[in-house]
């Protein structure tokens, strides 16, 4: 019995004596380990190739949001135009939820236009919104050309978001309009406007359907962005209804816009021999890296930098900055490689700017030393795209001097079991 | 007679419970703690191939005590079958630079089990510690990276030891002769880690691990003389091949090991007294630079009843790992106790040992308790 609990207590001294905690100061060089750390920078300076450029991958009517700006330049205008349609009823309208008669719509006492300004520039002053009355046919094949015409002779209603937010409680007591909510922190705004029965007219023979375009002008620069789908165009008709010889008023559940893009001049310039980031539609540059083998096999990357000359400065709306990330691919089939979006690296894009652009790809570098089977290709894709109209181009490989580069920082493997 | 048993038996686990708890209990706060400093360059701090009873000697008594794995000759003498097994706790202030550290370590160094297999034939089991290799290591340093000088913190740590497997046996040849020889099978591992932190975090932490595998192979042989009543000496001799460290099934070192000798006298003029010296010798300059040979001795007295002793020893020498071009020097003082329970069946000793090592710059002062705990089934 005494020789079992002895037994028993030998065990539990010994797990328990094997309990370590370490911990402890450095006196270097005499009193620490021979082996160190060693880091070693390189330049990479000719492992980028094979890269080329591709646009189209989201179109205007694709984008999460309409741009809308007026940004005179040297030798053009950047002019963009938000265009929206919004279906409307029909030609008749239930007279009553309790039965389904209906009766026919004769037309509209107003309507409220909601819009969600999304981004603009608050330094911008007297910024005013002009609506304008399209054609209910436009789509996604509507060119700044064709609507040109109704752009400059069809005017319906403008507001001054400067002087409505300079409003007490922000609405305006003539007009109607109104702005309710405005996010401090976000600086989107949500725009209440009415519309009379001359700018919303109600006509039941094109079931209703209205489309809408919108400029924008300040005594500066001007830039906005407004929502679509859920944060989208939304009207809410007030409608006249024939009941049986008697005009009754009926207010509907609001619509949304069936079609939301915008159309902008000047065009893109088409694609050259550089790396194009960005614009509408958006443009990606792949780039092909030839990684040595000697960083993947035996160490561990700490920090990878992609050098990018631009080749002319960043254009767009000044106020716009935009980001652009790095990312890889899982499979190289050129400008349709599908993107690996697990992991990104990015860095903003100032417009006007012409520094050397640097992206942090240190994640993606761990990711092929990681994976050998991964294939060693950036792609460089607006992180919002078509959501601005900012857009850069990088010297290629093919110019010698102002290549893209890649600088990598690495480890070698740490002398372990070398006394 | 059983009842008698009984409670002496219960006494037994008791001081061994309170033992346990002395070995393993820590204080609040967190304590610092690893191997000595001077190893951290070297192969690792070497192991003491001793039993409490030879190490609370000074390690006097280590060759004529036949549970401490330093020498196989005494084992033909054991008698009976024996486990052993030692604990001990060590409290380190480490003074350089101007300043001092506590560091605390735990170790269990050795664990055997001996018995007669025949009239004059005895064989042994066990282990012992041949090489301590845990430490962590933690420094501030900057480093010029892409034109701008960066500030980092490493940690290189090591987590393991290199163990020293014995099979031993030893034979009396004749009533004044024993002999007896081993084998040595080194073995043991050691989980490495090395990282680096920048302040600057653009810069990843740079982590790396690796387990690193050791093993290695001895001889020893051992002669037990005795000269007269009371009067023995001892001498012995053992040779090791080489450390090898691998990675990943990759060797990444090898490292001569030393060859080593020493002998001893021991004295026992009347029952309660008892007197012992010995020194050795062991080569560890094969190891590379920064090893050097080393000396030492150690003397020793252990006084009254063999049911409850008092010992007491000194011993110095030289470290075989340091900078410089001397190997760092240790001093030591010991004393220590032990009580039988249970008719002698079970032993508890209990020492402490104060040790202080100089060199290079670097004084390590370190106060060690140690229990150990013998069965005799």
């Amino acid at each position: 019995m005494t020789g079992r609990r002895l037994a028993l207590i030998g065990v539990a001294l010994l797990v328990a004596a094997c309990v370590e905690r370490l911990t402890a100061p450095g006196q270097c060089p005499d009193f620490c380990p021979s082996g160190q750390i060693t880091i070693v920078d390189t330049l990479l300076t000719s492992s980028i190739h094979g890269d080329s450029s591709f646009r189209g991958y989201v179109l205007a009517q694709e984008a999460a949001l309409m741009l809308a700006a007026h940004i005179p330049g040297a030798t053009d205008t950047l002019d963009g135009r938000p265009i929206f349609r919004i279906n409307g009823y029909g030609s008749r309208f239930r007279i009553s939820s309790a039965d389904t008669s209906t009766g026919p719509i004769l037309g509209a006492d107003s309507a409220r236009l909601k819009l969600v300004v999304l981004r603009r520039d608050t330094a911008t002053h007297n910024l005013r919104l002009q609506f304008y009355r399209l054609p209910i046919t436009i789509d996604s094949g509507t060119t700044f050309g064709s609507v040109a015409a109704p752009f400059s002779d069809s005017l319906v209603r403008t507001v001054n978001i400067d002087t409505l937010l300079a409003q007490p409680g922000r609405k305006d007591p003539v007009t109607g309009d109104s702005v309710v909510s405005d996010d401090t922190v976000s600086h989107q705004l949500v725009v209440s406007l009415k519309l009379d029965s001359a700018a919303a007219r109600y006509v039941p023979t094109d079931s209703g359907t209205v489309a809408y375009g919108i400029r924008v002008a300040a005594d500066s620069l001007a830039s906005l962005a407004i929502g679509e789908g859920t944060l989208g165009p939304a009207l809410q008709w007030y409608l006249r209804v024939d009941s049986l010889g008697t005009t009754v008023a009926r207010t509907p559940v609001s619509l949304g816009a069936r079609f939301a893009s915008f159309v902008f001049a000047p065009s893109p310039a088409p694609l050259d021999s550089t790396l194009a980031v960005g614009g509408v539609p958006s443009a990606r540059s792949l780039l092909r890296v030839a990684f040595p083998k000697f960083i993947s096999d035996s160490s561990q990357i700490i920090r990878g930098t992609l050098f990018l000359v631009p080749a002319v400065a960043a254009r767009g709306a000044p106020a716009d900055s935009f980001v652009i990330e790095a990312r890889t691919v899982f499979a190289d089939f050129g400008g349709k490689s599908p993107i690996d979006t697990r992991l990104g690296d990015t860095t903003v894009i100032h417009v006007g700017a012409t520094d050397t652009v640097k992206i942090e790809v240190t994640n993606l570098l761990q990711l092929w030393a990681a994976d050998s089977t991964h294939p060693r290709v950036f792609v460089l894709r607006p992180q919002a795209e078509a959501q601005f109209f900012g857009e850069i181009r990088f010297y290629p490989s093919l110019a010698a001097a102002f290549r893209p580069t890649l600088q990598v920082t690495f480890v070698r493997r740490f002398p372990f079991g070398v006394p | 007679m059983i009842q008698a048993d009984r409670r002496t038996g219960g006494r037994a686990v008791g001081t061994a419970v309170l033992a346990a708890m002395l070995l393993t209990a820590s204080p609040p706060e967190r304590l610092a703690a690893q191997d000595s400093q001077f190893g951290i360059r070297g192969l690792g701090t070497p192991g003491r191939w001793e039993s409490v009873r030879s190490r609370s000697t000074g390690g006097a008594f280590g060759p004529f005590d036949p549970l401490s794995p330093l020498t196989e000759a005494p084992l033909a003498d054991i008698g009976q079958l024996t486990a052993t097994a030692v604990g001990g706790t060590s409290h380190r202030d480490v003074a350089v630079g101007g300043t001092t550290t506590a560091l605390r370590a735990t170790r269990f160094p050795v664990m055997g089990v001996a018995g007669p297999v025949r009239p004059r034939l005895a064989v042994a089991a066990g282990f012992t510690t041949y090489l301590d290799k845990s430490w962590d290591v933690t420094l501030r340093d900057s480093s010029l990276l892409r034109g701008v000088l960066q500030r980092y913190t490493d940690a290189i740590t090591s987590d393991g030891s290199v163990a020293d497997v014995r099979f031993a046996a030893a034979g009396r040849v004749s009533r004044r002769l024993a002999v007896g020889a081993a084998l040595h099978v080194l073995t043991g591992s050691t989980r490495e880690t090395a990282e680096r932190r920048f302040d600057d975090t653009t810069f990843h932490t740079v982590q790396q691990s690796a387990e690193v595998r050791y093993d290695g192979l001895g001889v020893s042989g051992s002669v037990l003389l005795g000269l007269a009543p009371g009067l023995s000496i001892v001498g012995w001799a053992r040779s090791d091949n080489r450390l090898r460290a691998t990675v990943a099934d990759t060797t990444s070192a090898m490292t001569d090991l030393p060859r080593m000798a020493g002998g001893g006298v021991l004295f026992a003029p009347s029952p309660g007294a008892r007197f012992a010296a010995s020194a050795a010798w062991r080569s560890w300059s094969n190891a590379g630079a920064g090893a050097f040979d080393t000396w030492s001795w150690s003397a020793g007295a252990e006084f009254g009843s063999r049911r409850m002793p008092i010992r007491l020893g000194a011993r110095g020498g030289q470290f075989p790992f340091g900078p410089g071009t001397k190997a760092p020097t240790e001093a030591a003082g010991s004393i220590g106790t032990g009580r039988a329970f249970a008719q002698g069946r079970a032993l508890i000793d209990v020492g402490l040992e104060r040790l202080e090592r100089r060199g290079g710059g670097l004084t390590e002062r370190v106060w060690t308790v140690l229990v150990g705990l013998t069965v005799r089934p």
